[in-house]
């Protein structure tokens, strides 16, 4: 998928963006807004404060892309904004004493597992059961790992992160990140047990 | 490898994080080991299981996103030019020349005369360029808004000549209804090119209207329409574009490359709801549906390719039999 075409037309769009051009801005936005707002969707488990981390995230990316050099990739530095802005966002939830398995919305607070799609349950109403406990008992998991846990876990399983950009993103080391990555499915897999 | 190594490996192995040799060693020990690959599979499971959990947020989370972002940047760009660009940009050109800096901005001058100098006689000859008048597939009056031309790359060229290559970039607005050809076509590139899923959707959504016409669906524009739809269930990235066009394709339903994608879909399909959409289109629950013998055959061959999936399973069986089509040979 990210080929050599894709990486140098994406270097042109970040020196077309870098150069003023606004029209390169929003295409560089737009190719990785999606995954940037799963992400700390993902993490946060509020709309609000996921809307809230996009919006820091893309602002301080257009105010600091003229100093961006290409020391490392687009993605790993931007990922880089958007893990600090989740990491700061949990940090200041540290105080409440659970996350709630629910979030905000316009509409009010919905359940999250709600909306979880499942694997060809929607066939066989003990298969959906089954599978939407597992999905209760995964989501159960990922909020009790850590912040930095859940971060790894999150770059690794859900944007196909390869751990070395995990790492760079994070500023710790590629086996740092892997210990991470290790400490959160070894979580995962004795909580689940022979769940699955 | 041992069993307990295998276990402290299954989840890097499955994130493609092992290196080769380790890699090696814990396949083959899976090979042997029935322990470990029933271990395997379980962490299989729930990592898929984990992938289909996170859904995608909405498209009108996206859009306001977008839209806050939108309207902060203005605020942002100012603050940027005052305090970065602005101030910035002379002394990022000509860090990149060794001459004083007097003798920088005289050779600037000098060359930005030489091209106005340059453009103007050019034009004198030419005219101005196609590509910088109002072209394209849409007539000027169909085009508002500002044009802003930027010049990409300029080049000496033979004779005291300049070559000049510029980069257009025009808002346009085309209004009409759905049936003119020049939204028809906006809209069917825009299915088929957006990177954004949410104009991707829009246009999808643009494109169902247009086939509530029944008058539309028998002309080019009806085959456009369908083909559009057609390779954007079989292709987009995201599912609720791809739900989107199977809306669309409902009215199309009788068709038989309509029903080749719908079969594509219920048998590769990784989202539930693309699939029960197009299982509710390819066999109603209503049972209004006329039987032919392609439909009868694509529905065999569906549960003959689908065995573990009971539902489909049922709404083939139920469809085939009040029909009184045959069923039961698988």
């Amino acid at each position: 998928m990210c080929g050599a075409n894709e990486r140098s037309s994406e270097a042109e769009l970040i020196r077309a963006a870098q150069r003023g051009d606004s029209d390169a801005f929003e295409q560089l936005v737009r190719t990785h807004d999606h995954a940037v707002l799963r992400m700390a969707f993902n993490l946060l488990h509020s709309e609000e404060d996921a809307r809230d981390v996009y919006q820091e995230v893309f602002l301080r990316v257009y105010r600091n892309l003229p100093k961006f050099r290409f020391e490392c990739s687009f993605k790993t530095w931007l990922y880089r904004i958007v893990s600090n802005l989740c990491l700061d966002q949990l940090r200041k939830r540290k105080v409440r004493k659970e996350e709630s398995s629910s979030f905000d919305t316009d509409g009010g607070e919905i359940d999250r597992f709600q909306f979880v799609p499942e694997q060809r349950a929607d066939v066989d109403p003990q298969r959906q059961m089954l599978s939407v406990e597992v999905n209760t008992r995964v989501q159960e998991v990922l909020s009790q790992l850590t912040a930095r846990e859940r971060l790894v876990f999150e770059m690794r399983h859900f944007q196909g992160m390869r751990l070395r950009a995990i790492g760079e993103s994070l500023s710790v080391t590629e086996e740092a990140a892997k210990n991470c990555l290790f400490r959160a499915t070894q979580k995962m897999r004795s909580a689940l047990g022979d769940f699955v | 490898m041992t069993c307990h190594e295998v276990q402290l490996n299954t989840s890097l192995y499955l994130y493609g994080e092992l290196d080769f040799a380790p890699e090696e060693e814990l396949e083959r020990h899976v090979e042997e080991c029935a322990f470990c690959q029933r271990m395997l599979d379980r962490e299989k499971t729930w990592h898929s299981a984990l992938k289909s959990g996170s859904d995608d947020v909405s498209l009108d989370l996206l859009s306001r996103c977008r839209r806050d972002l939108h309207a902060s940047l203005p605020g942002a760009s100012r603050r940027l030019a005052a305090a970065s660009w602005g101030s910035d940009w002379w002394g990022r050109i000509s860090s990149g020349f060794s001459l004083p800096r007097g003798s920088m901005k005289l050779a600037m001058a000098s060359f930005i005369f030489f091209i106005g100098f340059g453009m103007a006689r050019w034009t004198d000859r030419n005219g101005v360029p196609e590509a910088l008048q109002s072209s394209g597939p849409f007539s000027a009056s169909s085009l508002l808004g500002p044009s802003t031309t930027r010049v990409r790359e300029i080049q000496p060229a033979a004779q005291d000549r300049v070559r000049i290559i510029v980069e257009q970039v025009r808002d346009g607005e085309v209004t009409g209804s759905v049936t003119d050809q020049d939204v028809l076509q906006l809209l069917l590139a825009a299915t088929r090119d957006s990177a954004d899923p949410g104009i991707r959707v829009d246009s999808v959504e643009m494109l169902n209207r247009q086939t509530l016409d029944q008058q539309a669906l028998s002309g080019q524009d009806g085959n456009d329409i369908r083909d559009v739809l057609l390779n954007t269930v079989r292709h987009d990235p995201n599912a609720a574009v791809r739900l989107k066009a199977l809306e669309g394709l409902r009215r199309f339903a009788g068709d038989s490359g309509v029903r080749e994608t719908l079969k594509f879909a219920l048998e590769k399909d990784e989202n539930a709801g693309v699939r029960s959409e197009a299982i509710d289109i390819l066999a109603p629950v209503d049972g209004k549906l006329q039987m032919t013998p392609d439909l009868a055959g694509t529905l065999q061959d569906l549960m003959r390719s689908l065995p573990d999936d009971d539902y489909v399973r049922a709404r083939c069986q139920q469809v085939l039999r009040t029909t009184n089509a045959a069923f039961d040979v698988y």
